[in-house]
């Protein structure tokens, strides 16, 4: 299993994060490695991402569920591989922020994570462009990120070790691009 | 370009072009002969293909054998090189590498702390049938290599999609080899990735690498191109490189090396060189000939071997599938297991799919009254059974095969006319082969009468490891393309000390080529694994001690 927490705070209303996150078209294309989606139902979609584990990229066709809808706090949802032995779950989670934490580093922090997260930044940066956002010390809303992958089939182990840092950085790229985004639109209206 | 005038950035005594095998064993050996070195990259990575492959070295009679008490000789030795170059080499290139690559290997061991181990029982190519083979223990490989230990060059060092990191030759061979793929020990490799424990090409780079930047602080510049050769009277005095978007001069005041790989992802030139049609690689894409482009430019000749029997591949690219931002190929060992076989148009077989060095000659065949290629390309014919057990490149059992890439039918004949192929011919082929396969005989074209294929691709709970018959369906088929693994027939002319020649017959001073810029009239017109990478250290080091003095 590969799981990654990311975690971060905006000066925006909970209210305008769920607005944005809870239409799956607005943020898609914001996803890393987003090749494209189809949606089939309020509830399902079909997405085809772009998945980059340091040595080999490759597509993977997975069915997106959505299980619970709880605006404007939390949205799960669970995937399924349609091409690639795979399932996982995602939850974003909105909360008024308390202010005392800052955002959260990646869950595992061995040199290896660190060595495929700067490679995939890199690759990542070169082809959509960096996200680099001010994160607010204190106040706004929270945006929690968590996403688990579990690899099927006899290589999982394997594939879970080559996934894990890639996923810790697409964790924060999606939290920080989907705010950045927002923040970009707040500026423009005030 | 001759200009006196020019404004140098950097002025060593060696220039060591290319990253690899070779460039890193001049760098090493020069810097120890007291030469100040510099060494020059394009790629953003250090390692080259050297880095990216299996890291094979292929010695005869080599110490660690002898150490096993593994019987050689370096007669036997040569004489197996004399059978694999049928008769296109140049002996005095031939005898100067036997006479350097015991002590180039043992000199990195030693003095660049390079771990290596006898790969036992793994046979030569061509063991048992031609004169001097050997049953295992001519090809090195190195021991597990730490990659924690590279500094800066820890993310900036080739890993490879072609070989699972961090498995030991002795641990694949162990866990089945590649037939055995869904049986082999992921926790053992996820835990390697985890730690960054190298192996193969990658592992044998990582030694190299931090013996050059790291113990000996030897200078890397990568996305460093060189484009030009520098002369002054005559003399090769510096490269002209590109350095973040401007020109970046380097002085040689000793001499200038390429090192630079083949032409592999320079699809006119390959095409041209090797007579193909078509050109894909399994490389990484950064070699694009540029030796065979800086070299000519001041007179430097070019030399061939022919392209019939060196080791070029057919495979396929998962759709999708990338690696270093390119499509990534894969070399196919398929045929290798039971129940696949390769067909031509006409539905036939026409070589031992196990063994590539019987099907590339034949894949080169030509049907002189038609002005074709029969065999090319060729498509690879498997069944159901051979899905329930083996992977098709990363797709283990049980994964649905890509349609993009995949023609999946009932019956042959329905999957010959998805694929273009003679239905009548696959259906006649099937049937003999069959008939032969159930008893694990190939007596059209001896599959699985190799040991290297048995050892490396075969599935051993088989009577004949290679051998199946296919008859369940649903069967699959899939058109290959070429794929190539850097070893080209053309480079630069060299001579006994791995200067470039000139077209004229003399040295160009100052200039050395070595590795796969230089032509392989060293190996002349066969190919054994494990000699690419041994030429790459051997005229490494052979060029590093010349430019330095050290003869
Ligand atoms: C999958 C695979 C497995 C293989 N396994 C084996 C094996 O087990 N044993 C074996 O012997 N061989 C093997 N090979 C082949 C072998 O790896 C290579 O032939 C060998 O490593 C070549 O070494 P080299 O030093 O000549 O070049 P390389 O290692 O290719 O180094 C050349 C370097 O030059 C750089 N370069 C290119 N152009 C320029 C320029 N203009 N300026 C500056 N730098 C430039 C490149 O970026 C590269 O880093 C394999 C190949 C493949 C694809």
């Amino acid at each position: 299993m590969a799981q990654t927490e990311y975690s971060t705070t905006a000066n925006l209303p909970l209210e305008t994060i769920w607005d944005f996150v809870q239409e799956m078209d607005n943020w898609a294309q914001l996803v890393t490695g987003y090749q494209e989606h189809v949606k089939e139902s309020a509830t399902d979609s079909l997405w085809t991402l772009k998945g980059d584990v340091g040595v080999l990229a490759r597509k993977v066709q997975f069915k997106v569920h959505i299980v619970e809808w709880n605006g404007p706090e939390r949205v799960r949802f669970e995937l399924k591989g349609l091409n690639e032995p795979l399932e996982g779950e995602g939850i974003f989670t909105m909360t008024a922020d308390s202010g005392d934490a800052e955002a959260s580093e990646p869950s595992s922090q061995n040199w290896f994570t660190r060595m495929i997260e700067a490679l995939v930044r890199l690759f990542v940066k070169r082809k959509q462009g960096a996200v680099e956002r001010d994160v607010p010390v204190s106040g706004g809303s929270r945006l929690t990120f968590n996403l688990r992958i579990d690899p099927g089939g006899p290589m999982a182990p394997m594939i879970n070790a080559m996934m894990q840092p890639a996923m810790n950085v697409a964790a924060e790229d999606l939290s920080n691009r989907i705010l950045s985004e927002l923040e970009q639109r707040q500026n423009q209206v005030s | 370009m001759t200009k006196a005038d020019i404004r140098w950035d950097l002025e060593v005594d060696w220039v060591a072009v290319g990253s690899g095998l070779a460039g890193l064993t001049s760098a090493i050996v020069a810097h120890d002969l007291g030469k100040q070195v510099v060494v020059l990259d394009k790629a953003p990575k250090l390692g080259g293909l050297s880095g990216y492959g299996g890291g094979e070295v292929f010695v005869p009679n080599n110490h660690k054998m002898v150490e096993l008490g593994l019987e050689d000789s370096i007669d036997s030795g040569r004489t197996y090189f004399e059978f694999i170059s049928a008769g296109f080499s140049d002996p005095a290139l031939m005898d100067r590498l036997f006479e350097n690559m015991h002590a180039a290997i043992e000199y990195v061991e030693k003095e660049a702390g390079v771990r290596w181990l006898a790969v036992e029982g793994l046979p030569d190519y061509y063991y048992p049938k031609a004169p001097g083979s050997h049953s295992g223990g001519r090809y090195l490989s190195v021991d597990l290599f730490d990659g924690s230990t590279l500094g800066e060059w820890q993310t900036r060092s080739f890993l490879t999609p072609h070989v699972p990191q961090g498995v030991l030759h002795r641990e694949l061979y162990e866990w089945g080899g590649l037939a055995k793929v869904t049986e082999w020990n992921y926790e053992l490799i996820g835990q390697r990735i985890t730690e960054d424990k190298r192996s193969f090409g990658p592992g044998m780079m990582g030694y190299f690498i931090k013996a050059a930047m790291i113990d000996r602080g030897i200078p890397a510049y990568v996305e460093t191109p060189v484009e030009e050769l520098i002369q002054e009277d005559g003399r090769v005095v510096g490269v002209r490189a590109k350095r973040e978007g401007a020109d970046f001069f380097v002085r040689a005041r000793t001499g200038v090396l390429l090192a630079i790989g083949g032409y592999d992802h320079n699809k006119k030139m390959a095409c041209e060189y090797e007579a193909m049609h078509e050109w894909n690689s399994a490389t990484p894409p950064y070699l694009h000939g540029d030796h065979m482009v800086m070299g000519p430019e001041i007179g430097a000749a070019i030399a061939a071997v022919p392209p019939t029997n060196l080791a070029m591949f057919f495979g396929y690219n998962i759709p999708g599938e990338e690696s270093e931002g390119a499509p990534l190929y894969r070399t196919s060992w398929e045929c290798g297991c039971p129940h696949a076989i390769w067909v031509n148009r006409q539905g036939e077989r026409f070589c031992d799919e196990a063994f590539y060095k019987d099907y590339q000659p034949r894949l080169r065949s030509w049907d002189g009254a038609k002005q074709e290629m029969p065999n090319i390309p060729p498509y690879l014919i498997f069944d159901q059974n051979y899905r329930d057990r083996y992977p098709l490149g990363s797709y283990m059992p049980g994964m649905e095969l890509p349609g993009e890439l995949v023609e999946t039918a009932d019956t042959p004949r329905e999957l010959a006319e998805k694929l273009g192929v003679d239905a009548d011919g696959l259906e006649k082929t099937l049937d003999r082969y069959n008939e032969f396969a159930a008893r694990g005989e190939d007596p059209d074209f001896g599959s699985g009468s190799y040991a290297w294929s048995v050892r490396l691709t075969g599935d051993q709970s088989y009577p004949n490891p290679c051998v199946g018959p296919l008859n369940k369906a649903p069967y699959y088929g899939i058109k290959l393309v070429p794929v190539s693994v850097g070893i080209n027939s053309h480079g630069l002319r060299t001579n006994t000390n791995g200067q470039v020649m000139h077209v004229r017959g003399a040295p160009i001073p100052g200039l050395y080529a070595a590795g796969n810029s230089a032509a392989l009239l060293d190996l002349g017109g066969g190919y054994q694994s494990g000699t690419s990478n041994m030429r790459a250290i051997t005229w490494g080091y052979i060029t590093g001690r010349h430019a330095a003095g050290g003869e």
